[in-house]
């Protein structure tokens, strides 16, 4: 039971936009498949699989791809029908873990002031208050809001430390969507995405995707702040063992601050979407 | 303003001049440039400045532009460091050291460097022989490293740092980015210890503060084992 | 299983944190501010990160990813996310059974650690990796040998006396087996022996890793 049969039945991001010009191509992986990328007239793509064109659809500054031939619906982000708002593609990092390790990761706030020290979090504000999680049935995704967290410098556009407020959602397995205070628009939130591509149950490529109100910042500057941050949490990812991910409570110990990962994981076990998790757990 | 950097943020090259404008207390505009997604290095504009398309570049107050990160080092040294320690001009036999140090941290740069973007954005290497490198490179820095300590010293050209040893420093400490871990390795874990420790050291991803020297306010650690 | 040499304790400063590998077992070997080294299972109990990446703070040692501080006997007392929590005594790493003795450190990971019985006044050398099988890198040690060949002092571990051409007292090579084709040798020597001695009993036992190395690249 590795769960690949469920996974095959989502979409996944694959490529940015315009990211292969007319006549390139590239090689990717997907749930252990080999597929080539050619970019056509007109910013288009085709992928294929074994010489088999696959369905596409762009969302998201993203080309989305399925293996399946009767796929669930792609999730919606509404904010991104937001003209107003700036949409940052931040590119693509290889991270050697499960891909749902990558998506619990983001979604935990108590590893801020010591991974990400003096930007999202630093002593002693360390205390995780009480927040809420749900599983929004009409959906059927992960929910987490309430969460208040002291953060130096919450955003690129941040001018000194803020408390922040946080809202989660989890739309998909392999995607993780984050609502955060935005330092420049009191009334408006932050979106930053993370939409993870599973090259195998232990490698993924993640693309973070983010729709901002900032207006002073450069492109470069949002890109970097980003990577700053995801490149920090890498070099944790790396070192979880087991590499997948555990469902079942018992080989890793929770605490009230780990709320949304264990409904995650509740939610991952409930579906079906073993895929990147331990097995016999 | 002393200068200004066309900067990268997960570049280990444009990290170093970083470091060293903070160990040196100098204030500097950082350019941020594109380097992934946007491939803005190999960009026109960038092109103009820098042909062969690398970063970081420095341009000086009086438009001199320095392309080479070991240059750079040399010359926030020369003009920032009236201590002359970092840039030893008053002990050749030490300055030939660091120029042989300043060399071997290109071939760092080639070998663990080029492994670690190819582990993380997937950049198109010869792995096999940038993986045999990084550890000819890494083996041979952690001999000289030894041949150190045993001497009493505790840098890489003698008692005190230099730019070599922040040269040296970012690939070296990178590489568990790239999947060679520091265990292998004890005089070189001794050495990045001991720069983390440096007043006025700053970090990047992939290279944490040592936050056993932070003392947080409000806490105390419970020596009390239970 | 026997006691197995992972370290040189010069290589292991307070405040300081390494990782050894032993077999199947990846440990956190980790000395305290007043100088207490311990040996624990590479793994926090919490979200199963690493424990050699940790930080020590008086005698506890952190997690990088949480900052959960664990204790010398490796009870978690602090969970920064929950400062006034006391955490359940289940919280805990498997520890395993270290002694440093002879300017080693000593590990066991089933029974109390048994050092094997070393000469007095040892200084180290400098601990390093050779990439091979056992077998081949005692053959390389035999070849430098102007008398024949090594000395056995122990089998498991196996630890040899080391005749060292123009330096008089032999140096003592402890070999830890790390994993099949990775050995570690902690090389010791008496101490009347002068830096220079020893830079070039460090050079010696790198010239012995080039001929194993490339011995066990001929044979595969």
């Amino acid at each position: 039971m590795n769960g690949i049969e469920h996974a095959l039945e989502y979409w996944y991001p694959i490529a940015m936009h315009n990211e292969l010009s007319n006549g390139q191509t590239r090689r990717a992986r997907l749930l252990e498949k080999e597929l080539l990328l050619s970019g056509g007239a007109n910013d288009s793509l085709t992928v294929t699989c074994n010489e088999r064109p696959l369905a596409l659809q762009s969302a998201f500054d993203h080309w989305w791809v399925t293996l399946s031939e009767n796929p669930l619906p792609l999730f919606t982000i509404p904010e991104a029908d937001e003209a107003e708002r700036r949409f940052v593609p931040c590119g693509v990092v290889r991270v050697a873990c499960s891909p749902l390790r990558a998506v619990e990761n983001f979604l935990d706030i108590a590893h801020f002031p010591f991974v990400h020290t003096d930007v999202l979090g630093a002593e002693p504000h360390t205390e995780v208050y009480k927040y809420d999680v749900k599983i929004d049935e009409s959906k059927d995704e992960v929910i987490a809001s309430n969460i208040r967290f002291y953060q130096p410098q919450a955003a690129k556009s941040a001018e000194g430390g803020i408390e922040t407020e946080y809202i989660y959602r989890v739309p998909a397995p392999m995607v993780a969507i984050l609502y955060k205070t935005c330092p420049q628009k009191a009334d408006a939130m932050d979106v930053i995405a993370l939409f993870v591509q599973p090259l195998d149950e232990q490698t993924c490529d993640v693309w973070p995707w983010m729709a901002l109100y900032d207006d002073t910042s450069t492109m470069a500057d949002l890109i970097q702040f980003q990577q700053l941050i995801f490149l920090q949490d890498r070099s944790i990812l790396e070192n979880q063992i087991p590499r997948k991910l555990p469902l079942d409570p018992g080989l890793e110990i929770p605490t009230r601050a780990d709320l949304t990962s264990i409904s995650y994981r509740r939610w991952l076990k409930k579906r079906g979407a073993y895929y990147g998790a331990l097995e016999n757990c | 303003m002393s200068f200004t950097l066309h900067n990268y943020v997960l570049s280990g090259n444009c990290y170093k001049i970083r470091l060293m404008a903070s160990l040196l207390n100098v204030t500097y505009e950082s350019i941020a440039v594109d380097f992934h997604p946007g491939q803005e290095h190999k960009s026109e504009p960038l092109l103009q400045l820098n042909p062969a398309g690398t970063l970081p570049v420095l341009t000086t107050t009086d438009g001199t532009v320095l392309t080479e990160t070991q240059a750079m080092l040399v010359w926030l040294a020369q003009q920032h460091d009236p201590s002359n320690s970092w840039w030893p001009v008053h002990s050749k036999p030490q300055i030939t050291r660091v120029v042989q140090w300043l060399g071997f941290a290109s071939r760092l740069t080639a070998t663990v460097g080029e492994l670690r973007l190819h582990s993380m954005l997937n950049k198109p290497v010869n792995v096999t022989a940038v993986k045999t490198g990084a550890k000819v490179v890494l083996r041979e820095l952690e001999s000289h490293l030894t041949e150190q300590r045993i001497n009493n010293l505790q840098w890489l050209t003698g008692d005190t740092p230099t730019v070599a040893d922040i040269a040296c420093f970012p690939y070296t400490a990178l590489s568990p980015d790239a999947g060679i871990e520091h265990d292998d390795y004890p005089a070189i874990r001794r050495w990045l210890h001991r720069l983390r420790s440096l007043p006025g050291f700053i970090t990047m991803p992939g290279i944490y503060e040592l936050h056993e020297l932070r003392k947080p306010d409000g806490y105390t650690v419970s020596d009390a084992t239970l | 299983m026997t006691t197995q040499p992972v370290g040189l304790s010069i290589d292991l400063a307070p405040q300081q944190v390494m990782r050894a590998i032993d077999g199947q077992y990846d440990m956190a070997v980790w000395r305290s501010t007043s100088g207490v080294v311990s040996a624990w299972e590479n793994r926090c109990p919490h979200r199963g990160m690493r424990l050699s990446y940790g930080f020590v703070r008086g005698e506890s040692l952190a997690c990088a990813y949480h900052g959960w501080h664990y204790s010398c006997e490796g009870y978690c007392h602090y969970i920064p996310a929950h400062p006034e929590l006391t955490p359940p005594k289940t919280v805990r790493p498997v520890l395993y059974s270290v002694v440093e003795q002879s300017g080693l450190i000593w590990v066991n990971t089933e029974q109390d650690a048994m050092p094997v019985a070393l000469p007095d006044d040892l200084q180290p050398v400098r601990s390093l990796v050779i990439e091979c099988d056992l077998a081949t890198a005692v053959q390389a040690l035999d070849t430098r040998q102007p008398h024949g060949g090594v000395e056995s002092l122990s089998d498991t571990p196996k630890i040899i006396t080391f005749e060292t051409g123009g330096i008089s007292q032999g140096a003592v090579v402890a070999i830890q087996q790390s994993q099949p084709n990775r050995l570690i040798v902690h090389m010791l020597v008496q101490s009347a022996v002068t830096a220079k001695d020893k830079i070039a009993l460090s050079r010696l036992i790198e010239s012995v890793r080039r001929q194993a190395e490339s011995a066990c690249n001929e044979a595969t």
